[in-house]
């Protein structure tokens, strides 16, 4: 840093030709970015891609692996779960993060499947909604359009405003195949692209329902019965709340020592207890 | 002598690569789009307002329909607000009135889009639900934030404009006995209209592209729809919505979505090349 400083601050003290300051600058972001490069080809480096519901979870468990064995590197990108496959099976990366199964097409009998969470899907509406249930004919009624009055299920006299999240999360995938018999979500609906802003939509938008996963599920928005269940670690557990999946660590055949380790890790009493249970359901005990 | 021949070639190099990178960024986009065209089909494509990917439809009119609305909306609230404030600037502010309100619309201009259009979310967007008792999201929330984004442009743009104009213009007119409204309504408008029309058209350019601040008080759905309360999508928002996990024609249709925005950009360069040629003559 000083000395680009210094070579900014040149012509006090005489010029330089401008193709030697500009070539200093270069020389010194190369310096820079030269261990970065380097680091990268290390044996202890564990590369991650796929979904974006898994990423905050993976990046705070990489965060914690690296502050626990300093002489490893965890690198998680997102890119959703079809990204996280495809460059699995490429060598791109050691780990795909998925939160959905493999797809007939994508299984090439290789890929190792590890279970890291239990994902528990919440139907929530705005704390203005009087409704406190809704069957599994209403919930696809509403989503797929058919019904688009909150009187038609017991509430008010309002519309029905319909959130949903957009098509590459692994999230609308395992609900438009569960609760809506793999139809498409109704045209009007508003897309959101995470979780975070499904909640802040349904929260500040009056007669408005949505879906996000349980961990989302704050004092904001209000979590409604499905079928008469409501949603909880103990309904999904005995299978009485039918919309949940497990999120998923892929690797490619045995994996590396480094990535090994990484997923022992995840998959540990320490880091399910504390991180993954904030969220979701652990996969220990289950 | 030496020196100023390799300032010569350093600066002939910095041009050919700004030439070369938009020569290549157009190719690219061509060429990653024209798996839809081939496969979708042009009328599927273009002619269609059925957005369902999973079935293999991917119809973008509603989209264009709601890039077009949003950005007419904006203008529609933005032009008269930023030409008018323009006015404001160089014919009736006092010289330390005008340099605050100035350098308050330069600031505005600074703004991350992300932070306007967070402010829509959380301010516009609730107030018009409350007031017309929908969702709040749709063209109307857009119309307005694009507004916003367009002032700073139109203002500064056209301000300057009417700074260049000769002072005996105004002189002549005031020395005929007209009106400060009537010199310019009849004689400054009137003069800088080449310019001001460039600046509105370089505001309708930001507000084609506009992206993140539109996502997210638009609604996001894929229906077409004129209402200005009910959710729908631009060009730019579906594409940054869906980016995130397309593949195969999925992903060449938002390329031919992202060429049709590059198109509508060359149109308005175009625009303002001949009312400017218009203006030389």
């Amino acid at each position: 840093m000083k000395r680009i400083s210094n070579a900014a601050a040149s012509p006090r003290t005489g010029k330089p030709p401008l193709f030697a300051r500009a070539a200093l600058l270069i020389a010194v972001l190369l310096l820079v970015s030269l261990p970065a490069a380097c680091s990268i080809r290390g044996a202890g480096v564990v590369r991650i891609a796929g979904s974006t519901t898994l990423l905050p979870l993976v990046q705070d468990g990489a965060d914690r692996f690296m502050d626990m064995r300093g002489d490893r590197t965890v690198l998680v990108q997102g890119g959703g779960s079809s990204v996280g496959i495809a460059q699995l099976k490429e060598g791109i990366v050691d780990i795909a993060n998925s939160s959905r199964e493999l797809k007939p097409d994508e299984d090439d009998g290789r890929l190792m499947d590890h279970r890291i969470a239990l994902d528990v899907i919440a139907i929530v509406v705005n704390p203005g909604v009087g409704v406190d249930n809704l069957t599994r004919e209403q919930v696809k009624g509403i989503f797929t359009g058919a019904i688009a009055n909150w009187r038609e299920v017991g509430g008010e006299d309002a519309p029905i405003i319909t959130v949903v999240r957009d098509k590459a999360s692994g999230t609308r995938e395992m609900f438009d195949e569960i609760a809506l018999d793999k139809e498409d979500s109704v045209a009007s609906a508003i897309e959101c692209n995470s979780n975070g802003i499904v909640r802040q939509t349904v929260a500040s938008t009056p007669n408005s329902l949505g879906y996000v996963s349980i961990g989302y599920a704050d004092a904001s928005i209000r979590a409604i019965k499905y079928d008469g269940v409501a949603p909880g670690t103990e309904s999904a557990k005995d299978g009485s709340y039918p919309l949940s999946r497990y999120l998923h660590m892929f690797t490619s055949g045995e994996p590396r020592e480094a990535a090994r380790e990484f997923i022992d890790y995840v998959l540990s009493e320490e880091f399910q207890t504390e991180v993954v249970s904030q969220e979701y359901i652990p996969v220990i005990g289950l | 002598m030496a020196r100023e021949r390799y300032i010569k070639v350093l600066l002939f190099a910095c041009a050919s690569l700004s030439f070369l990178a938009i020569l290549l960024i157009f190719l690219f986009i061509f060429r990653e789009s024209l798996p839809a065209i081939t496969k979708g089909g042009f009328p599927n494509l273009f002619l269609s307002a059925t957005w369902d990917p999973d079935k293999g439809r991917y119809g973008m009119l509603a989209f264009l329909n709601g890039t077009i609305l949003t950005t007419l909306g904006g203008l529609v609230l933005g032009a008269p607000l930023g030409i008018g404030t323009a006015i404001f600037l160089d014919q009736v502010a006092p010289r330390r009135m005008g340099n605050i309100i100035r350098r308050g619309v330069e600031l505005l201009a600074g703004i991350p889009s992300v932070v306007i259009g967070w402010f829509g979310l959380t301010i516009l967007v609730p107030f018009i639900a409350r007031v017309t008792n929908s969702a709040g999201y749709g063209i109307g929330a857009a119309s307005v934030v694009l507004a916003v984004m367009v002032l700073p442009t139109i203002t500064t743009l056209s301000a300057e404009t009417l700074r260049s104009l000769p002072p005996e213009l105004k002189e002549a007119s005031v020395s005929m006995g007209a009106t400060r409204w009537q010199t310019i309504r009849g004689v400054l408008l009137p003069a800088g209209r080449e310019g001001i029309l460039v600046a509105v058209i370089l505001g309708m350019g930001r507000a084609i592209g506009e992206t993140m601040a539109v996502q997210m008080v638009v609604g996001n759905s894929r229906q077409l729809t004129f209402s200005l309360t009910r959710g729908t999508g631009t060009l730019t928002s579906r594409i940054v919505t869906d980016m995130g996990e397309a593949t195969g024609v999925f992903r060449s249709a938002l390329f031919a979505q992202a060429l049709v925005l590059l198109i509508l950009a060359m149109l308005l360069i175009i625009s303002i090349r001949l009312i400017t040629r218009q203006k030389e003559r």
